[in-house]
């Protein structure tokens, strides 16, 4: 059984500074994580290994070569091998043209199953992930929140989905791409004080476009179909903090603030 | 001897009712705060105590060490469970916790002579509620003083909020009994003075639970006038004008029974109503009117004098709101507890140094440096400050305080996180003098730098130990560095 985990390293918006002066985003010092969904899909994948060690996982990030320490710690984690998919020329590319590349790869190599994050961080989009089962052919679903072992085990997974209110069970028939949220109970579990400083870079295959055998208009900006027109900042207003006793007065002027903002009735 | 063997014969001293072997104690047991978070988590690597036991009397103690000496037993004598060192952590597989549960008795409380003598196992805030009717206080405050008790208070030589008026524990303590492991009982008499050679009870004092079983202590008796206390605040523009504005309030001879720096960063959490992202310093003057009066001048005087480095003067009502609530409940550390099972957070870690004055705001200095250029994590650090707050005529302490994301996995936590920051505090104060713990104890995990913060003198600890405990059955890795207890590190 192999697994591929595609994933993507995304700036920790969270860390995001915002000046309120000049209106614009301090960018500067921005770290980058691992998508959190695509977290999720590793973790879901290292249970199921953890049920079936025979199990195989390899992530596939198409990304700059500086992500390099982030697989290492992933393959610190139990996780045979990585694919980075890396080249100047890609920078630029769109989803269209992102799933062209990975396409490219997926093709030349064999899995069971491809898990990945339904949204990323940044572009939120989610369109890889089904643009990838189109060109693949394979069945493909979102939001996937729980996935039984033993079910997948056995070639024919059967998963849940949340839609909405309702969460729903699917089964597939493999190989397919099931892509894991957020929401789901998967976490990653952290790499262990012994293996802190393991040697594993020989486990990451770096491929550029050559290796992939990709033409120069097939990527980057001009392998991409997608024109952004104008993107701007959202203005944000910054509020002043407003410190209360903890009183009556205090208290009625939370709940009218509820009140106000519709969590409470 | 085996745990088996162990347990029976225990069952043979004690009564059914005084031998606790009930899992879950036993693992609450095996270790306290150092290791919180691997504790909360249920993946705490030390052995779990083979039983904690309640004696009812000195008496008891005395048999039980000469029991466990005999039959080479580790002991780890256990109060309010507070410690935060690995006081209380055990390192071995056949070992008792002796826990003074059973010793709560006030013996006296005598207002002519001024002095009280409890049993070890009387939880501090009982006693000073008992004396507080009487007009009067023990003085001695930790955060910790709902749930410490006076046998742990004493071993550790713990020191209180108020210590600048009235000393640590070391200052309070008259006289006590205390057990060493051949069973032997010694009694140290209560008198206001001697000189009789060295002061034995710092044989006690501070011992950790390494050299004796404390089962009783007498402390001092203060007049207590809370009507007339007054409160100090202040903003000011660094930590060094604030240990200048300490120092000058020391030397001129005047003792607040609170005198505090806070770099911004703690400020911001202890005083978010009022901080301003500034360093805060705060008094506070307490005793009878001509005294408060007196230190009140004394203060005004120094802020006076460096008020350059004086941003603004901050409404002493909110000074003293903020100190009627900084007292850590049993609740407090429970909801700790329960809130670590959940989260990947806790509510921090402490590191307590102690130096001259001139050294202090060096080490303070080095240590931000160091832990900001050095500490592989620091981009998880979500905390990194510290606090003055015992100070003394010639010196004070520097509280580091510090908490972080906890990105790692709950066993490897001191690791990857605590003990690489407390060795950065501990190496850089010990480089230029200082003392590694103003008042923690030493515990488990400082002992690797024992020797280091003795020195020459450490002959001195070293021969007390050989001399009073030369089996080594008081509570193995506490203070004294064991080769045996690095694999827990
Ligand atoms: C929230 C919090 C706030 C704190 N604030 C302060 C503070 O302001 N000032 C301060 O100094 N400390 C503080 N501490 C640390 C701690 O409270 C002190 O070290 C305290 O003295 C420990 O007392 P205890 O009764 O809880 O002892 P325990 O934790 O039970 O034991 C502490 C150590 O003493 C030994 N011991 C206990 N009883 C005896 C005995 N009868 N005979 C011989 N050895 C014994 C133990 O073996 C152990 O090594 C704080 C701790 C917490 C958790």
């Amino acid at each position: 059984m192999k697994i591929v985990c595609l994933i993507k390293f995304v700036p920790d918006v969270e860390e995001f500074k915002y000046d309120y002066q000049r209106h614009v985003l301090i960018r500067e010092n921005l770290k980058q994580i691992l998508n959190p969904d695509d977290a999720c899909a590793v973790a879901c994948a290292l249970m199921i290994k953890r049920s079936n060690p025979e199990t195989v996982i390899e992530v596939v990030t198409m990304a700059p070569v500086s992500v390099s320490g982030h697989l290492e710690d992933l393959l610190r984690l139990n996780i045979d091998q990585a694919i980075l998919i890396s080249d100047i020329r890609f920078s630029g590319s769109d989803t269209f043209a992102t799933t062209r590349v990975l396409a490219r790869y997926l093709k030349q190599t064999t899995f069971d199953v491809i898990l990945t994050g339904t949204h990323s961080l940044d572009g939120s989009t989610a369109q890889v992930p089904s643009q990838l089962a189109e060109v693949l052919g394979l069945p493909q679903m979102s939001n996937v929140v729980a996935l039984d072992t033993s079910s997948f085990l056995k070639g024919k997974p059967s998963f849940d989905v949340e839609h909405d209110t309702s969460i729903m069970t699917f089964s597939v028939d493999l190989p397919a791409i099931l892509s894991v949220s957020r929401d789901s109970a998967y976490k990653l579990p952290y790499v262990a004080y012994q293996d802190l400083n393991r040697d594993v870079s020989s486990r990451i295959r770096v491929l550029s476009h050559q290796e992939l055998d990709l033409q120069p208009q097939e990527t980057g900006l001009e392998g991409s179909r997608t024109e952004v027109r104008r993107s701007f900042v959202k203005n944000m207003i910054k509020k002043d903090k407003v410190i209360l006793n903890n009183d009556r007065e205090g208290i009625e002027a939370v709940y009218c603030y509820l009140h106000e903002h519709g969590f409470v009735p | 001897m085996d745990s088996a063997t162990l347990l029976e014969k225990l069952s043979t001293m004690l009564k059914v009712d005084q031998i606790n072997t009930n899992h879950d104690d036993l693992y609450d047991a095996s270790a306290d705060r150092y290791k919180k978070y691997a504790k909360a988590r249920k993946v705490l690597d030390v052995p779990l105590p083979v039983a904690i036991v309640y004696p009812d009397s000195t008496d008891e103690i005395s048999r039980l060490l000469m029991f466990c000496n005999q039959n080479n037993v580790n002991v780890i004598p256990r109060g309010g469970k507070t410690a935060t060192e690995g006081g209380l952590e055990n390192w071995k597989e056949l070992t008792i916790v002796i826990d003074a549960l059973r010793l709560d008795k006030i013996l006296k409380i005598d207002d002519y002579n001024m002095q009280a003598t409890v049993q070890a196992g009387v939880p501090l805030q009982q006693l000073e509620d008992s004396v507080r009717k009487l007009g009067l206080t023990t003085g001695h405050s930790p955060q910790s003083k709902p749930v410490a008790k006076l046998g742990g208070l004493v071993a550790t030589r713990s020191i209180g909020q108020f210590s600048t008026l009235y000393g640590g524990i070391e200052d309070m303590v008259v006289g006590l009994e205390c057990v060493f492991p051949n069973g032997h009982v010694s009694r140290i008499k209560n008198v206001s003075r001697r000189a009789g050679g060295p002061d034995i009870r710092h044989i006690a004092i501070g011992n950790e639970g390494t050299l004796c079983y404390i089962t009783e202590v007498t402390v001092k008796l203060f007049r207590y006038f809370p009507e007339n206390n007054q409160f100090f605040g202040y903003l000011i523009k660094d930590v060094e004008t604030g240990i200048k504005v300490l120092r000058e309030v020391m030397v001129n001879g005047y003792r607040p029974s609170v005198a505090r720096t806070y770099s911004e960063e703690d400020a911001a959490q202890h005083f978010y109503h009022f901080h301003k992202n500034q360093c805060v310093l705060i008094f506070m003057a307490e005793g009878n009117v001509g005294m408060v009066k007196a230190i009140a001048n004394g203060i005004e005087q120094a802020v006076e004098k460096f008020a350059d480095g004086i941003l603004e003067k901050v409404d002493s009502k909110l000074i003293q709101d903020w100190f009627n609530h900084l007292n850590w409940s049993q609740k407090d550390i429970d909801d700790e507890f329960e809130g670590m099972k959940e989260n990947d957070s806790h509510a921090g870690f402490t590191t307590e140094i102690s130096a001259d004055w001139g050294t202090i705001p060096l080490i303070y200095k080095n240590v931000m440096a160091r832990i900001r250029s050095e500490f592989p994590r620091a981009g998880d650090l979500t905390m990194l400050g510290g606090h003055s707050s015992h100070s003394y005529c010639n010196g004070t302490n520097m509280y580091f305080v510090y908490n972080y994301k906890i990105k790692c996995n709950p066993e490897d936590e001191m690791r990857i996180y605590h003990h690489p920051l407390q060795t950065i505090i501990v190496e850089e104060t010990l480089k230029l003098g200082g003392s590694m713990c103003h008042h923690h104890g030493i515990g488990k995990y400082r002992n690797e730098w024992t020797k280091e913060e003795h020195g020459s003198a450490y002959y001195m600890l070293e021969t007390l130990k050989n001399a009073f405990d030369p089996k080594g059955i008081m509570n193995f890795g506490t203070i004294y560095p064991q080769e045996d207890g690095k694999k827990y590190r």
